[in-house]
């Protein structure tokens, strides 16, 4: 029979590592079935995939490690959906589908040489977390590194083993922080609501490229913070999380204005942003 | 010279030959609903003045519900096997100007960066022939949107009434020559001597200027307009279905048992609730009215704006077929007056 070039066929992958990050976030190592697609397979640092449970569907999130680090894909996901729900269901050694990687990435280039503060909110660490390795990686490359992270609360804290290594680093400064009446009594670290903790930091705001993911209301009561601490609107760097289906732009969905998330997105910078319609 | 006459007669005799050689040929049903494989040759009854069927030809290039592969499961592997995306040899006689100029607006995005050839092998493999339209109601609205009567867009070859009862078959593209070339015994060489076209009723006139609905759609994503507007739709979906341009799709599987299934791609819905609906419970378009106006823009702002081409072709069925009288046309005209 002769067959068609599919561009909606996931390339087969098998769950090497299942990571319990919280009670309802879970991080998947994932390897390539056959290695010769594993090591054709290449992305940049924020661009996303199509992940497939069989049988039960397709689901949208980013690609959470880094270009740097080929030897195995990761992704974290938290369990809200119907797919997410079977993801959630998988264990070692099962088979997934994997479609990508599709959307556009982070300026890494662009941001060498600079400062970078990366400001992170709940499940929005993974892509940023993504970036962070990335330049973490090239570490030299970079002048100062700032993480600032917040969840809901102590529990709600995703890649804990990774924030006490990042707090070890002697080149770069790590503020994490939970939602007032999130804390636990052995608490150590902040307590306040992440844009209130960024201006508390207080970055400085020249030659520097901010990082920002997390829920929409985070973001928004962050630009001003990063506004006042002398951001330009070029430097705050974000992303979109509109739901997709094909990621291809083709499928008619993720559109905020004439702008596709899974095409011209998912990275925006502030200044495009702020010229899309309200519908994201 | 790529004009040439066809009779009904030699019309019939040709789809009888193509079903012979295992053609799938296609026609409008007598019952107006739709497209449809067709079993004999005589089945063919080309009729310029009838009312556009209920369901565009859209089905043929890009399925209600298409399979993308199929899988079968054992304990933790999975095996993907393909399908062959593309069946036998069609060719879709009768086709009106507003319908065929869906392949050529729908390959914009199906082709803008990724391919999907699942579109694309299924127009290759298809041959249109298109009709001059002899059909005029207050729905009508080709000529606003740059198509006519008869426009030859997308149509391999091209069909006009003539007086004695034959037709005028011009071959647009290469296609449809080779297609001519191939059945030559059907297609006479036009003379000079050929008998007049049919006179048929006069085109709709100008309803809206594009254009200015399009430089109006730039400045007014908030307008109390749309609000007005989302309170009348019902969010249905019908006006997408019946659409040839619109092609918001969804990717589902469907399991034939425990251990297998297929992965589809069906036909989806700006104006349904669920489109955009975030897994968080946030919906970007939340309320009907801006549904109703992704609709618009979609059709008229975001398609000309990405690929210089509207997503509408002036047939009309939106509006036939609405259950409440959401009329876009009218819609559209009020725009043109703001």
């Amino acid at each position: 029979m002769q067959t068609i070039e599919n561009i909606y066929k996931p390339i087969l992958v098998e769950i090497i590592e299942v990571i319990q990050e919280t009670a309802d976030v879970k991080t998947f190592k994932l390897k390539f079935k056959d290695p010769e697609q594993q090591k054709s397979f290449s992305f940049k640092a924020g661009q996303f995939a199509e992940y497939s449970v069989f049988g039960v569907g397709e689901c949208t999130f980013c690609i959470a490690s880094s270009p740097t680090r080929m030897d195995v894909i990761e992704c974290s996901f938290k369990v809200a959906g119907k797919v997410t729900s079977a993801l959630d269901r998988l264990n070692v050694g099962d088979t997934m589908g994997l479609r990508g990687p599709y959307g556009n990435w982070f300026p890494i280039e662009e941001m060498k040489g600079k400062n970078v503060v990366f400001i992170a909110g709940g499940i929005g660490l993974a892509p940023v977390r993504c970036v962070i390795w990335n330049v973490l990686d090239l570490r030299k490359e970079f002048k100062d590194v700032t993480i600032i992270y917040g969840s809901r609360s102590v529990g709600d804290l995703v890649y804990k083993r990774e924030l006490e290594e990042w707090a070890q680093m002697n080149d770069v400064k790590t503020v994490v922080t939970v939602d007032p009446g999130g804390e636990t009594p052995d608490w150590k670290g902040e307590i306040g609501f992440v844009p209130t903790i960024v201006e508390k930091v207080a970055p400085s705001g020249v030659d520097t490229v901010a990082i920002i993911c997390g829920p929409p209301i985070m973001i928004k009561y962050t630009f001003p913070v990063l506004e006042k601490l002398g951001f330009t609107e070029d430097n705050m760097i974000t992303t979109l999380e509109n739901r997709m289906k094909c990621g291809l732009g083709k499928c008619g969905r993720c559109n905020v204005g004439n702008v596709y998330v899974c095409k011209d997105g998912p990275v925006f910078t502030h200044k495009q942003i702020k010229a899309l319609p309200d519908e994201y | 010279m790529n004009e040439y006459i066809i009779t009904n007669e030699q019309i019939n005799q040709l789809a009888s030959e193509l079903l012979n050689k295992n053609w799938n040929v296609v026609a409008e049903s007598s019952d107006g609903i739709s497209f449809k494989s067709i079993t004999q040759g005589e089945d063919i009854k080309l009729n310029p003045s009838s009312k556009p069927s209920n369901l565009s030809p859209k089905q043929f290039f890009f399925p209600k519900s298409e399979t993308l592969f199929f899988y079968k499961k054992t304990q933790t592997d999975v095996e993907i096997i393909d399908t062959a995306g593309v069946g036998n040899k069609t060719i879709i006689f009768g086709v009106k100007p507003c319908d065929t100029a869906l392949t050529g607006i729908l390959s914009k995005v199906f082709n803008w960066d990724y391919k999907d050839e699942f579109f694309n092998k299924k127009v290759e493999n298809t041959v249109l022939i298109g009709l001059k339209c002899g059909y005029n109601d207050d729905d009508c609205f080709c000529t606003s949107v740059g198509l006519s009567p008869e426009s030859e867009k997308g149509s391999d070859i091209f069909l006009v009434p003539l007086e004695d009862g034959s037709f005028l078959a011009k071959a647009v593209t290469e296609k449809g020559s080779e297609f001519v070339k191939e059945n030559s015994k059907f297609f006479a060489p036009a003379t000079d001597a050929k008998s007049k076209p049919v006179e048929m009723k006069a085109a709709p006139q100008k309803k809206f200027d594009p254009a200015r609905i399009k430089e109006w759609l730039d400045h007014n994503f908030e307008n109390e307009y749309w609000k007005s507007l989302g309170d009348l739709c019902l969010g249905c979906a019908q006006c997408a279905y019946v659409c040839p341009t619109c092609h918001c799709f969804d990717i589902v599987d469907e399991n034939f048992d425990y251990m297998s299934g297929r992965r589809v791609k069906n036909w989806d819905c700006c104006q349904y609730t669920m489109f955009t609906k975030h897994a968080s419970g946030h919906n970007p378009r939340s309320h009907q009215s801006d549904r109703y106006r992704q609709r618009v823009f979609h059709k008229f702002k975001y398609y000309p704006d990405r690929f210089e081409t509207i997503l509408c072709t002036g047939c009309g069925r939106c509006i036939r077929g609405c259950g409440i009288g959401m009329n876009i046309s009218e819609v559209l005209q009020q725009i043109d007056k703001f």
